[in-house]
C-alpha cells in the first residue's frame, strides 16, 4: 500500500507544480498585438473559455499579426488546460508540420509529452520526452525533470527516475516539490536507506508556507507508514509524531502512531492518539478504524469491560454509519448528489471550471458522503466536465436571449436607413460633386494658362483690379481733354500711378502663383476626397441594404446553431452526471461493504468476549465450588 | 488477534489505495470525447456570436477601444483606473489580486470598448495605487485622440518612470 500511496503522492505533486511552469513557458518577452495580451490577461486568471474566444475572434480579425505562431501554441495549451486534449493533441502535430523555430518546437513536445502522460502512454511520452532539447531555464529544466522521473516511475524505472531528479537543478520553489519524489522514487526501488534519508530531511524542514508544510506532512506520513511496513515501529512513531495535528494528514498519522506503539506491545501508549480519533466528529476511514482499535487494544491490556464497551459504541457507530450511507446511496439514486453539484455551478465571473469550494449541505441528505466522493480526483474531472457543460448551457441560453435583440437592432437601422435613404439618394442624384469638379478644372486651367502666360495682371487682388481698372478709365478721359500743360501733367501722374501699381502686383507675382497653385492643389485634393465620400456613399447605399439581408442570415444561422446544440448539452451533462452518479455509488457501495466488514469484525470480537467473560466466570464459580 | 490487526490495517491502507487507484481511473472515453466536441463546437459558436455582437454594437468605422497594461516594479500595486472621454466617464475599474497578476504578467485588459465619430475625442485617464511604504499614488494623462475611418485602439499604460522610478501613463495609438 504504501508504494501506491505514495504513488498517488508523487501524481499529485507534480499536477500541483506543471501548471506553474507551463504559465512561465508560454509568456512573451513583448506583446506587440493587443488582442494577444487580451487573451493573456485571461489565460493568466485561469479564465479558459474567454481566453480561448477572445482568441479564436483576434485570429479571425487578423489582429494576431507579431504571435501568429506563440498564439497557435497558446491555443493549444489553452485547450489542453480547458479540457480538450484531442483537440490540443492535434494541434500541437500540426504546428510541428510547420516550419517551426527549435525553441517553438521544444516547447510543443514538451506539450505532447504531457498529454501522452495524462493519457497514460508512457512509453510514448518517453519517446517524445528525449526531443526536448535541454533548456537553459532552470525552473524549465527542473519541470522537465520531474516530468522525466514521473514517467519513468510509471514505466517501473524507479532507480533511473531517482537519478534523473538527482540531476535536476533545484530553483527556488521547485527545491522540495523534486526532493519528495526523489525520495519516493528510491523507496521504490528499493533505496530505503537513501529514500528515508531525503524523505526525513525534508520531513524536518520548517516552513512558513502551508503548501511547504503540507509537503513535510506527507513525506513524514509517507516515511511513517513505509517503516511500519518494514516492521520498524519505533522509527514509524518518530515520523508519524512529527505529522501537525492541526493538518490534513492528522487522522492518518494518529492512527499510523497507535499502530506503531502496538508493534512493540505498547497497547496503553496506542490509545493516546486512538480515543483522540474517537473524539474527532469525523467519519474518515481512520476514525472508522480506531472504533476497532480502541477495544482491541483495552482487550490486549486485559480490560475486557472496556473493550465491550466500546465494541458496544463501534457497533452503534457503524450501524449509525450504515445508515447514513444507506441515505447517501438513496439520495445518489434520487438525483440529490446532483442537485448538490449544480450548487454554484453558474457563476457570472467563471467559465464553469473546478469546484475550489465544497457546495453547501443544506437539505442534503447524508450530504458529507458525497462531499467526501466530490474530493476524489476523478470525481473532480467528470465533475469538472459537467460544470463546464454548465457554464456552455447558461452561456448558450444568454445569447439566446439576445438573439432577438439582435433582430431588433437590424430593423431599427432598416428603419433607419429607409428613412434617410431618399434624401440621401436626392442628394446624390443632384451631383454637387460634378458641379465641384467642374468649377476645380476651371480654375486650374486658369492658374496654367497664367503659369504659361506670366500676366501678374492676372493675380492681381480684387482693390488692385480696381485700382487699376480706375488709373485706366482716368487715363482714357484724361486723353480726351485738350493738350494743357495742366492735363499732361495729370496723364504722367496717372501713368506713374499705374507703373507703381505693375510694379507691386509684378513683384508679388512669384509667390502669388506659388499660393495659388497650392490652393487650387489642395482643393483638387478636397475636391477628390468628397468625391471618393460619394461614391463611398453611393456603395454604401447599396451595401448597407444588403448588409441588413446578411445579417438577418447570419442571426438565424446562429440561432439554429444555438438550438441544435442545447438539447446536445443536456444529453452531454445529463451523461455526465450519469456518470458521476455510477462513480458515487460505486465508492458509496465499496463504503458500505468496507463497514459491513468492520460491523462483522466488531461483533465477532464481542461475542468472543463474552464467551471469555462467560469462560472465566464459569472457571471461577466451578473453582469456587 | 494478528488476524484482526491485518485485517484493520488493510482497511486502512484501502482508503489511500482508492485515492491512488482513482487518480488513474481512465474515464468514460465516450463521455470525455462527446464533452470535448461540444465544448469545441461551443466554442467556434460564441467566437461567432460575439463577432456579430462586436459588429452590430460597435461598427468598425466608429469602434474604440481603450486597453491598460502594466510594466511596474514590485513596489506599485494598483487599486484602480477611471477612464473618460470627451467628459464622460466610461470605465471606472477595481482591480482584484487575480486580475493585476495577470497585469503583471504581461497581460492587457481591454477597460473600454465604445463608439466615437471621426474627428478629435479628449481622452482623460486616471490610476489610483499604493507605492512604496503604502503611500497613495494617484496620476493621470489627457490626450486627443484621432478617430479615423477604421477601428480606433488606443493603450494605457502604467510605467516606471527611469528618472524617479515612479510609475506614469504612457499612451499608444495603434
Amino acid at each position: 500500500m504504501p508504494k501506491l500511496a505514495l504513488q498517488f503522492l508523487s501524481f499529485w505533486i507534480w499536477l500541483a507544480v506543471s501548471v506553474n511552469g507551463f504559465a512561465v513557458s508560454v509568456k512573451p518577452h513583448e506583446v506587440r498585438d493587443l488582442q494577444y495580451g487580451e487573451v493573456l490577461f485571461h489565460f493568466y486568471q485561469d479564465d479558459y473559455f474567454t481566453a480561448i474566444t477572445h482568441l479564436l475572434v483576434a485570429r479571425k480579425q487578423n489582429h494576431l499579426p507579431h504571435h501568429r505562431q506563440e498564439a497557435e501554441l497558446l491555443l493549444g495549451g489553452l485547450q489542453l488546460s480547458y479540457g480538450m486534449l484531442d483537440q490540443a493533441e492535434a494541434r500541437f502535430n500540426r504546428l510541428l508540420d510547420k516550419d517551426t523555430d527549435r525553441k517553438l518546437r521544444n516547447r510543443i513536445w514538451f506539450y505532447l509529452t504531457k498529454i501522452s502522460y495524462q493519457r497514460g502512454r508512457h512509453e510514448q511520452a518517453f519517446n517524445t520526452l528525449q526531443k526536448i532539447e535541454k533548456p537553459k531555464d532552470k525552473k524549465v529544466r527542473a519541470e522537465l525533470a520531474l516530468l522525466n522521473a514521473n514517467i519513468h516511475m510509471e514505466m517501473g524505472e524507479n532507480a533511473e527516475a531517482a537519478e534523473i531528479l538527482r540531476k535536476a537543478p533545484a530553483p527556488a520553489g521547485w527545491e522540495e516539490f523534486l526532493r519528495i519524489n526523489r525520495g519516493i522514487a528510491l523507496l521504490r526501488a528499493g533505496d530505503i536507506k537513501k529514500g528515508r534519508a531525503i524523505l526525513d530531511k525534508l520531513g524536518k524542514k520548517r516552513s512558513g508556507d502551508e503548501e511547504l508544510r503540507a509537503l513535510r506532512d506527507r513525506a513524514n506520513l509517507g516515511l511513517g507508514y513505509e517503516l511500519l511496513r518494514n516492521g520498524e515501529a519505533v522509527q514509524a512513531r518518530k515520523y508519524l509524531n512529527r505529522v501537525r495535528l492541526q493538518g490534513p494528514f492528522m487522522q492518518a498519522a494518529l492512527l499510523g502512531a497507535g499502530w506503531a506503539d502496538t508493534e512493540h506491545g505498547d497497547y496503553e501508549q496506542a490509545l493516546t492518539p486512538w480515543l483522540a480519533l474517537l473524539k474527532l466528529s469525523s467519519h474518515d476511514a481512520p476514525v472508522q478504524e480506531a472504533h476497532l482499535a480502541v477495544p482491541y487494544a483495552f482487550n490486549k491490556i486485559g480490560d475486557s469491560k472496556r473493550s465491550n464497551y466500546f465494541y458496544k459504541q463501534a457497533l452503534e457507530f457503524f450501524d449509525k454509519e450504515q445508515q447514513y450511507l444507506g441515505e447517501a446511496i438513496q439520495a445518489a439514486h434520487s438525483g440529490a448528489l446532483v442537485s448538490l453539484l449544480s450548487q454554484r455551478s453558474i457563476d457570472a465571473n467563471s467559465s464553469g471550471g473546478w469546484l475550489n469550494e465544497h457546495p453547501t449541505l443544506e437539505n442534503v441528505p447524508s450530504g458529507r458522503y458525497l462531499v467526501d466522493i466530490l474530493s476524489g480526483h476523478q470525481f473532480q474531472e467528470s465533475l469538472k466536465d459537467y460544470r463546464d457543460l454548465g457554464y456552455l448551457k447558461h452561456l448558450l441560453q444568454t445569447w439566446l436571449e439576445n438573439i432577438g435583440l439582435y433582430y431588433d437592432m437590424v430593423e431599427a437601422r432598416r428603419l433607419a436607413y429607409e428613412q434617410r435613404a431618399p434624401l440621401v439618394r436626392k442628394r446624390l442624384g443632384e451631383n454637387e460633386i460634378a458641379a465641384l469638379q467642374k468649377s476645380w478644372q476651371h480654375y486650374n486651367t486658369l492658374i496654367q494658362d497664367d503659369s504659361r502666360n506670366n500676366d501678374p495682371l492676372n493675380l492681381a487682388t480684387g482693390k488692385e483690379k480696381q485700382q487699376w481698372k480706375t488709373l485706366q478709365q482716368t487715363q482714357e478721359k484724361l486723353a480726351a481733354l485738350p493738350e494743357q500743360p495742366r492735363f499732361i501733367k495729370m496723364q504722367d501722374k496717372a501713368r506713374w500711378l499705374q507703373g507703381v501699381l505693375y510694379w507691386q502686383i509684378q513683384s508679388d507675382y512669384k509667390v502669388r502663383l506659388w499660393d495659388a497653385e497650392k490652393q487650387v492643389k489642395e482643393l483638387g485634393n478636397m475636391i477628390g476626397e468628397a468625391a471618393r465620400n460619394h461614391q463611398q456613399v453611393a456603395t454604401a447605399l447599396v451595401d448597407v441594404k444588403a448588409g441588413f439581408d446578411g445579417f438577418d442570415t447570419r442571426i438565424e444561422t446562429l440561432r439554429t446553431r444555438i438550438l441544435s446544440l442545447l438539447p446536445r448539452i443536456d444529453i452531454g451533462r445529463a451523461n455526465a452526471s450519469g456518470h458521476l452518479q455510477e462513480l458515487a455509488l460505486k465508492e458509496l457501495e465499496t463504503r458500505q461493504q468496507r463497514l459491513a466488514s468492520y460491523r462483522t469484525q466488531a461483533r465477532y470480537a464481542l461475542a468472543r468476549s463474552y464467551d471469555q467473560v462467560a469462560r472465566q466466570n464459569r472457571n471461577e464459580s466451578e473453582e469456587a465450588q | 488477534m494478528k488476524a484482526l490487526y491485518r485485517i484493520i490495517l488493510a482497511g486502512l491502507m484501502i482508503w489511500p489505495l482508492l485515492l491512488a487507484a482513482e487518480a488513474k481511473a481512465p474515464a468514460e472515453s465516450g463521455i470525455r470525447e462527446d464533452v470535448q466536441t461540444l465544448k469545441q463546437q461551443v466554442l467556434e459558436l460564441n467566437r461567432d456570436l460575439f463577432l456579430l455582437e462586436e459588429e452590430l454594437l460597435f461598427p468598425s468605422n466608429t469602434q474604440v477601444s481603450v486597453f491598460l497594461s502594466m510594466n511596474v516594479g514590485e513596489f506599485f500595486k494598483l487599486d484602480s483606473v477611471k477612464l473618460k472621454i470627451d467628459g464622460k466617464e466610461v470605465a471606472d475599474y477595481l482591480y482584484t489580486e487575480r486580475e493585476l497578476d495577470a497585469l503583471v504578467r504581461g497581460g492587457v485588459q481591454r477597460i473600454h470598448i465604445g463608439n466615437l465619430r471621426t474627428g478629435d475625442h479628449e481622452l482623460v485617464a486616471f490610476f489610483i495605487g499604493k507605492g512604496p511604504h503604502g503611500r497613495d499614488y494617484k496620476r493621470g494623462t489627457t490626450m486627443t485622440i484621432k478617430k479615423g475611418l477604421g477601428p480606433k485602439y488606443v493603450e494605457l499604460k502604467i510605467v516606471d518612470q527611469t528618472k524617479n522610478y515612479q510609475p506614469e501613463f504612457e499612451v499608444k495609438e495603434w
